[in-house]
């Protein structure tokens, strides 16, 4: 079991490079990097500030930036090297913790995701434990009352949950709570006077009335999965000979289930722990973009766009971690709850 | 091959699909959506279905442009059969008969004096309104659905064709092949693959096609696992082994009697691996990584939508189509799975 989850460890080291270097090598090959970007840039403030002064259109671009200056941001961003050794270079610098400068806003990018990152845990936490917080009694009561009116009722719910992803969700809450009767803010993770508010509870009110619409729709994209597994693993116990067992030597029926049927059902739960962690992280991209919410999601979204390569490379690396560590977890979890699983 | 015999157990596999209603009708209206929209053309178009014009009959639907002066109007350039109905109509010397949704999904109808998006309205013919470059709404639902559905219907097939293969493989042959594909598997499902896509389609443009290859990267995953694990139970049977004691190669093994004992369970993962394919393409366009700009698709549509919230037909027409079919498709799902996967409880009273 300890050799399983050491060789589980050490196989991160070569996910992790072999995932990074793939993005590594795309985003060299690429037109429209961060030197042309500034080229453009360059070009535009020549074109706005020289066709104000001066007629000369010509020549622009060289005018801005000549050929030494284009050399030294090559050598800057390490572009002047093969692109093994810059990304030899740059791997050595993340063991280091320095993910390099962003270009778009010449901060360092591990400073501008450790901003960012505290908002998307945040969302993340908090759906985790409301899914287990609805899942698991839902379920529950699912499993109990089969077949009954409740059954039925909250299935289409679990249902409709299934069917439709979670940023469509989003945007329909938007549609209706934020657009149409304005009971909820449009986005954001707190409003405008968030800086002004007297009290510190009178903030974190704030962030909670921001937050409800993207908690919902996170969480309407996770419930119905786990509240499916929590009903089918528990019907499955309560059919297996020791509850039936239990149940004929004279357990009241709620006390065999707490006592036995529970206990097992929760595994596959367990299983799902890390699963989450990367739906969390998969799913931020829609959802952050939708409420407009300032999270690791919506940077890596922006940074995209922008080509702001170092904040690709960071955001990548971050979630890259994230989603390692969350599946050696969720296996230890597994292992936890679970005596019989052996893994090899 | 008895891959298509129908042998009495998948009668009753067939039969127990069909006595759960809503997955089966709901599977009959998506088979005959997706049908007609092959022939979109006929039903959502800027042609005419037919013209009659002095007395001779033209079918503009498939075929070439018919230049205006053919139809007697004074331009060389595509006839707007739009304008032709009104005019013929008061001329009265033909008839022009239009499609039911009588715009294509690229075409501007733009009005003097007005700015899109306009609202939904009969008299005018877009019965869902435009979007935000005067685009009628319910033609790019339409073509937008068929692009999904095919995009998502090859993206099963190839993806199955090499999770099939490559898991069947791994689990028979096992081994070094084996040992080599889990590790690859490891380290490929680790990819957080929605933003791996999103930065290669953001560098290269991908067209439809290049679009499939860029999620089959990642899509190919689950079903060879799936397949792999099936395959692996399957060979340790007493059938399989029964075949081998006789003399059977392994190809035939694997194609005449472990692949036939895995299709009924490769079938319940269709459903499922449609709607995934819906939502891959959706989410994709929806954040502008997906199909480039003119291409109708939902994603492109909800993000419009979502971004003119005041122009709430946009948003709500594409969230009520998504909706249905996504549900629809899982309707299917559900009803398949309990056809050909049974389960039954005990219960207490």
């Amino acid at each position: 079991m300890t050799q399983y989850f050491i060789r589980r460890l050490l196989l991160i080291v070569p996910t992790f490079i072999g995932i990074t270097i793939l993005v590594f090598v795309i985003t060299r090959f690429v037109p429209g990097g961060p030197i042309e970007r500034m080229i453009a840039e360059a070009q535009q403030a020549s074109m706005q500030s020289g066709g104000m002064t001066q007629s000369s259109g010509n020549g622009i671009g060289a005018a801005t930036l000549d050929q030494d200056q284009i050399k030294q941001l090559e050598e800057y961003y390490g572009f002047d090297k093969p692109v093994l050794v810059s990304y030899w270079d740059w791997l050595v610098k993340v063991v280091h913790f320095d993910l390099g400068v962003s270009t778009r806003y010449s901060d360092p990018v591990w400073d501008t995701i450790k901003e960012r990152l505290p908002i998307s845990a945040f969302y993340g936490i908090l759906t985790m434990l409301i899914t287990y917080f609805i899942s698991i009694p839902l379920g529950y009561m699912k499993a109990v009352r089969h077949n009954s009116h409740f059954d039925h009722v909250s299935s289409i719910v679990v249902f409709i949950g299934y069917a439709i992803p979670s940023y469509v969700v989003g945007i329909i809450l938007l549609v209706v709570f934020a657009s149409n009767l304005e009971w909820f803010p449009m986005g954001g993770f707190y409003g405008d006077e968030f800086e002004d508010m007297d009290s510190k509870l009178e903030q974190v009110a704030d962030v909670f009335y921001h937050a409800a619409l993207p908690l919902l729709a996170y969480v309407a994209g996770s419930f119905a999965v786990m509240t499916f597994m929590m009903k089918n693993s528990l019907m499955d116990n309560l059919a297996a000979d020791y509850v039936r067992t239990a149940i004929a030597k004279g357990i009241p029926f709620k006390k065999a289930i707490t006592r036995h049927a529970m206990r097992n059902s929760l595994i596959p739960i367990a299983t799902h722990f890390g699963n989450n962690i990367s739906v969390i992280i998969g799913g931020s991209f829609l959802i952050e973009k939708i409420f407009n919410i300032d999270g690791l999601g919506l940077l890596g979204y922006e940074s995209i766009v922008e080509r702001d390569y170092p904040i690709v490379l960071g955001v990548l690396v971050i979630s890259a971690i994230l989603q390692l560590f969350g599946n050696i977890l969720s296996d230890i979890c597994v292992a936890a709850v679970d005596p019989r699983v052996q893994f090899r | 091959m008895s891959l298509f015999q129908l042998n009495p157990l998948t009668v009753k596999k067939i039969n127990r699909f069909k006595s759960i209603r809503r997955g089966y009708y709901s599977f009959i209206i998506f088979v005959i959506l997706v049908l007609l929209s092959c022939f979109a053309e006929v039903l959502v178009n800027s042609r005419a279905l037919l013209v009659s014009y002095e007395g001779s009959l033209y079918f503009p639907t498939y075929g070439a442009i018919i230049p205006g002066k053919t139809l007697g109007l004074d331009y060389e350039y595509e006839t707007n059969y739009r304008d032709l109905q009104k005019i013929l109509k008061e001329k009265g010397n033909g008839f022009v008969v239009m499609p039911p949704i009588p715009f294509d999904p690229y075409e501007n109808d733009l009005r003097d004096g007005e700015f899109p998006p306009f609202a939904p309205s009969f008299e005018e013919g877009h019965y869902l309104g435009t979007d935000t470059i005067a685009r009628d709404v319910a033609a790019r639902l339409v073509y937008g659905f068929r692009t999904a559905i095919f995009f998502s219907l090859i993206l099963l097939v190839v993806s199955y064709l090499i999770g099939v293969s490559i898991g069947a493989a791994m689990g028979y042959f096992g081994g070094l092949f084996d040992l080599l594909f889990q590790r690859i598997i490891e380290i490929w499902s680790n990819i957080p693959f929605l933003y791996v896509i999103m930065i290669i389609s953001s560098i290269m443009i991908p067209n439809f096609f290049t679009l499939i290859a860029i999620v089959l990267l990642f899509g190919w995953i689950q079903m060879t696992w799936y397949m792999r694990t099936v395959t692996y139970k399957e060979k340790a049977r007493e059938y399989v082994m029964a075949a081998r004691a006789l003399g059977a190669s392994n190809a035939r093994v694997i194609f005449n009697h472990i692949l036939p004992n895995t299709v009924s369970i490769i079938i319940t993962f269709i459903p499922f691996s449609v709607a995934s394919g819906i939502i891959a393409l959706t989410s994709l366009d929806y954040l502008g990584f997906g199909l480039p700009a003119p291409t109708p698709s939902w994603g492109e549509l909800l993000s419009q939508g979502s971004n003119n919230l005041e122009s709430i037909w946009i948003v709500s027409s594409v969230i009520v189509a998504m909706t249905i079919i996504l549900v629809m498709v899982t309707f299917i799902g559900e009803a398949i799975r309990e056809a050909f996967d049974p389960k039954k409880h005990t219960t207490y009273e």
